[in-house]
Parts: structure tokens; sequence; C-alpha cells
């Protein structure tokens, strides 16, 4: 395997700490640089960027607007590939916007859809492209299919890379009532390129576990390891923490711990 | 039989619209367990809201230390969970009423601040012009005689000018455009704002971009005359303004995503 890149997002809060920052590989950028941003100029020119946007979900196909802006983007960045994520979290009609990633149902008509759509953007992107999964709090009756088995018949249909989220994957075994261990052994990790690792909170609406800008746990670093150990293509891992209320100190300290367990 | 595509919209309403998720048309299909759907919607709920209140409430949240109410806390609040079944996530009236409650909670601050009021009503209208159904993507082909996309050249009896539902028109007492980028610089006094008669228009692009720029008579006049009846010369005349000069802040107006043209057949 190659070496990875351990890395962080970049929390233009965070700025003047990230610029001046060692032990850091790459950033992945979750928004575009605000023009009144000071420190975007030594971030551009310090780190490998990784476009991580919100492009559009591939339920339907993205417009030319959409395509360009990731065109755009990614160039911008310099970024050796462009992630977006399994979901599906407005209608049709644009009516209602749940604004929060939401898996799409995994059945035959969104695996093709997903498939027809990531198939197209990929043939207008200079950058591979990788998908990231997503968790869902509860089952949905409609779904024909294990969320792993939807995704390897995704990835082998598509030959887009597979951005392994960590956490989402504990959450859904948490949920589940099943070992994480066990469900990750599910997942096609033969496609991933990149991975997150993140640290997970309670809260108090779920009555349990969720995502949450904080550092990773002892439990969820091993997880880490352990699914490293799997991923024989994978060149990066990332913090996932995105949130003005991350402090620097829980960033460099979660990076540090992320390439001590690795 | 809905297709896959009808029933992921159907989760995806239950979810954002609280009466619906409560009704019997909902729950007797039974997709999915009813308490984790209620958790998980009342999570998004909050998170919906919260990066609503931390981005157009930004100034006030800059003030929190001195007023020592930062807006966000209304969301850990009993008024906000009242809200919860209410609630249909980027709705009009919805925005309305937690923007309601974040200026109730902030305007009692321990600090008077001259310009408070003007600022939470300025905030609060950013946010309500936010909420609304919005493009998504563009479609594939041209958008035709509703195209936002600019002034029409075509014959000035087919298109009449129509101000976009839910564009507003705030008249303040202080002359906030020039504090608030002070409001996110470094302060230790709490920066000042002239008292000046300042008229503002905040509007939304059909993608939920929301704008605001300064406002006189004549647009003002515009914004309240533009009903999708009127035409060029008619609403020229309404609004004491040369057909010419209407064209030219029509035009400003279209980039604002203040002004659509319908065609007036």
């Amino acid at each position: 395997m190659t070496q990875l890149m351990v890395g962080a997002f970049y929390n233009p809060h965070l700025g003047a700490d990230l610029a001046r920052s060692d032990g850091i590989d790459h950033l992945a950028m979750a928004d575009p640089p605000a023009a009144s941003d000071p420190w975007w100029p030594a971030i551009r020119g310090r780190y490998t960027l990784l476009l991580h946007d919100y492009l559009g979900q591939l339920s339907e196909p993205l417009d030319e607007r959409s395509i360009q802006r990731a065109r755009a983007l990614a160039e911008l960045y310099r970024s050796p590939w462009v992630a977006e994520h399994f979901q599906c979290l407005h209608t049709e009609d644009g009516s209602y916007n749940l604004n929060y990633v939401f898996p799409p149902l995994y059945t035959e008509e969104f695996l093709d859809r997903f498939v027809r759509n990531a198939c197209a953007l990929k043939a207008r992107l200079d950058q591979p492209l990788v998908m990231e999964n997503i968790p869902g709090f509860f089952d949905v009756k409609a779904s024909q299919m294990p969320e792993p088995i939807w995704l390897r018949r995704f990835f082998e249909a598509t030959g887009a890379g597979f951005l392994l989220d960590l956490p989402h994957v504990w959450l859904q075994a948490h949920y589940h009532h099943m070992p994480a261990e066990r469900w990750l052994d599910e997942f096609p990790l033969e496609h991933v390129m990149e991975l997150h690792v993140a640290g997970v909170a309670d809260d108090a609406d779920l009555a349990g576990p969720w995502i949450a800008p904080a550092e990773p746990s002892d439990e969820m670093l091993a997880f880490a390891a352990h699914a490293v150990s799997r991923c024989p293509r994978a060149r990066a891992i990332t913090f996932d923490a995105f949130s003005p209320t991350l402090t620097a100190d829980v960033l460099f300290r979660s990076v540090e711990r992320i390439r001590g367990a690795i | 039989m809905p297709s896959d595509r009808a029933l992921q919209d159907d989760v995806i309403r239950a979810l954002a619209d609280a009466p619906y998720r409560g009704s019997a048309d909902w729950r007797r299909r039974e997709l999915a367990d009813p308490d984790r759907v209620e958790r998980y919607a009342r999570f998004l709920a909050r998170h919906f809201y919260y990066e609503r209140i931390v981005h157009f409430f930004k100034y006030s949240r800059a003030l929190a230390r001195v007023t020592g109410r930062a807006p966000e806390a209304i969301l850990k609040g009993p008024a906000f969970d009242a809200l919860l079944p209410t609630l249909v996530l980027g709705s009009r009236e919805t925005a309305a009423a937690v923007g309601r409650l974040v200026t109730a909670y902030v305007a009692a601050g321990r600090m008077p601040i001259p310009y408070l009021a003007d600022l939470l009503r300025y905030e609060e209208a950013m946010m309500v012009v936010e909420a609304g159904a919005r493009v998504w993507r563009d479609a594939d082909e041209a958008e035709g005689a509703g195209s936002p996309k600019g002034v029409p050249a075509g014959p000035r009896e087919r298109y009449r000018p129509e101000t976009v539902a839910g564009t507003v028109l705030l008249e303040l007492a202080y002359d906030l455009p020039a504090v608030l980028p002070k409001l996110l610089q470094p302060w230790t006094e709490v920066p000042q704002a002239l008292e000046r008669p300042t008229r503002l228009l905040v509007a939304r692009s059909p993608h939920g971009r929301v704008a605001v720029a300064r406002s006189d008579a004549s647009v003002a006049a515009v914004i309240e005359r533009a009903d999708g009846r009127r035409t060029l010369e008619e609403l020229a005349a309404g609004a004491g303004l040369q057909v010419a000069e209407l064209r030219q802040t029509l035009q400003g107006l279209v980039d604002l995503g203040a002004v659509r043209f319908s065609t007036g057949s």
C-alpha cells in the first residue's frame, strides 16, 4: 500500500493555525474559499486540497451549471479527485429539502439512477469521482437490498472510487446492534480511495450517538486502523470535522492521533 | 404503484413537514418506524435552523458578548420545542416563526444597542426571504417567457414585470449597511450606526441566493406596482420613470431576483 496522506477539513476560522501548521498532508474543502479569507492563498499554496463540496444529488442528472461549478472548483483546488455523497435530500420538485445528507432508497431504480448520473458526471470531470456512504437512522421498508450490496454494484458499474466514512459505518452498525467490524466487512473495500474518521457524540433528539465535530474515541481509532488494513488502494485519511465550533486543539490532536493509530 | 423516486420524496416530506408526518396519509403507509422518524425529524429541524440562524443572524451573534444572547440558543429552549409539531422545514411560515423567536430572545439582551431593533428586522427578513421552494437544477430547455435572466427584448406588450413572491422592502431608521462589516471585525466598543432613514431591498434568486441592495423611492414604486399585469409603459408612468430608466432599474431588480417577467397574454 502507498503511504497514506493524513489530513483534515479546511475550517476557515482556523485558517491562521492551518496556514502555519506542520503534520497535516491535505485539506478537504467543504465550501469555496470566501473572497475575504486572508489565509486562502497560503492554504492553497501549501496543501493538497480535496474537493468535497455539495455538487448535487445524483438521483437526478447534474445540470450544466453544477457541472461547470464542479470543474471550476476542482481546477481551483488542483484536487486529485472529486467527492460526492450517496444522498437524496430534496424532493424532485424542490418543495422539500432536508439540508442534511440523507441516503436514497437502496433499490434497483435508484441504483440505475445513480449509476447513470455518476457516469455522466465522471465523463465531464478531469479527475476521478469518489462517492461517500451516508448513514440512515431508520430503515425504509421500500429498500430492496442492503446498503453494502447496493454500493458494490454501484462501484462495479461506474468505476468510481469509494470514500469510506467510518463513523457512518459505525453508526449504522450501532443502530442495528451489530459489531462495526462485521458490518464493515460487507462493504466493497477494494474500491476505497479515501477514508473519513471523526468523533461521535450523544444527541438528545436521537437519544443516542451521531456525527459530531469531536475527537475520535480510541474505539473509533482502532476501527480506523482495522479499516485501513482492509483498504489496499486507499490514498488518504481525513479527520471529518467542519464546524465553526471546532477548535484548533481538537483538529490538530485528532490528526496526530489518527496518524499514530494507523 | 408509485416509483421509488416518489417513495423517497414521501419520506423526505415526512421528515421535513411535521403536520404531514402526523397525518393518517403518512402513517398508513408504514414505511418506517414512526418513533425513529420522529426523532430524526426533530434532529433535522434543529440542524436546519441552526445553520440558518448562525448564517442570517451572524451580526447579532457577533454582538452576543455584550447582549449575552447568542441567537442559536433558542433552539434548545421550550419555545422551539413547542413549534416542532408545526414546523415545515424551508417554508416561509416556519422561517418567520423561528425568526420571531430569535428576535424576541436577542432583543431582551442585557445591553441596549440603539440599532438592535433594525438589525433584528434585517436579519429576520433575510431568513424569511431565503425560505421557499427553490430551483435545484436548471431545466434542460430554455426557460421561455418566465425566464428570470433579463429584461426581455421582445414586444413590450407581451412581457409584464412581476415582483417575485417573498421580496421584501425594509424601511430602517439606521444606516445598517455601513455598520454590518464592522460587527464582524475585531472590536472592543460596540460599533455604532448612523441614524439615517435607510431603505433596503431583500430578494432571492430562484436558486436560493439572498441579495440585499439599497433602494430608493423609484425602486420601491416599481416593486410595489409590478404585479405581472401592468405593461412596461404603465409601470413607468406609475413609478414616475421614463421607459428607458425603468428598463435599467428592472435589469438590476431581475439580477437581484426581485422581479421576473411573466407573459401578459
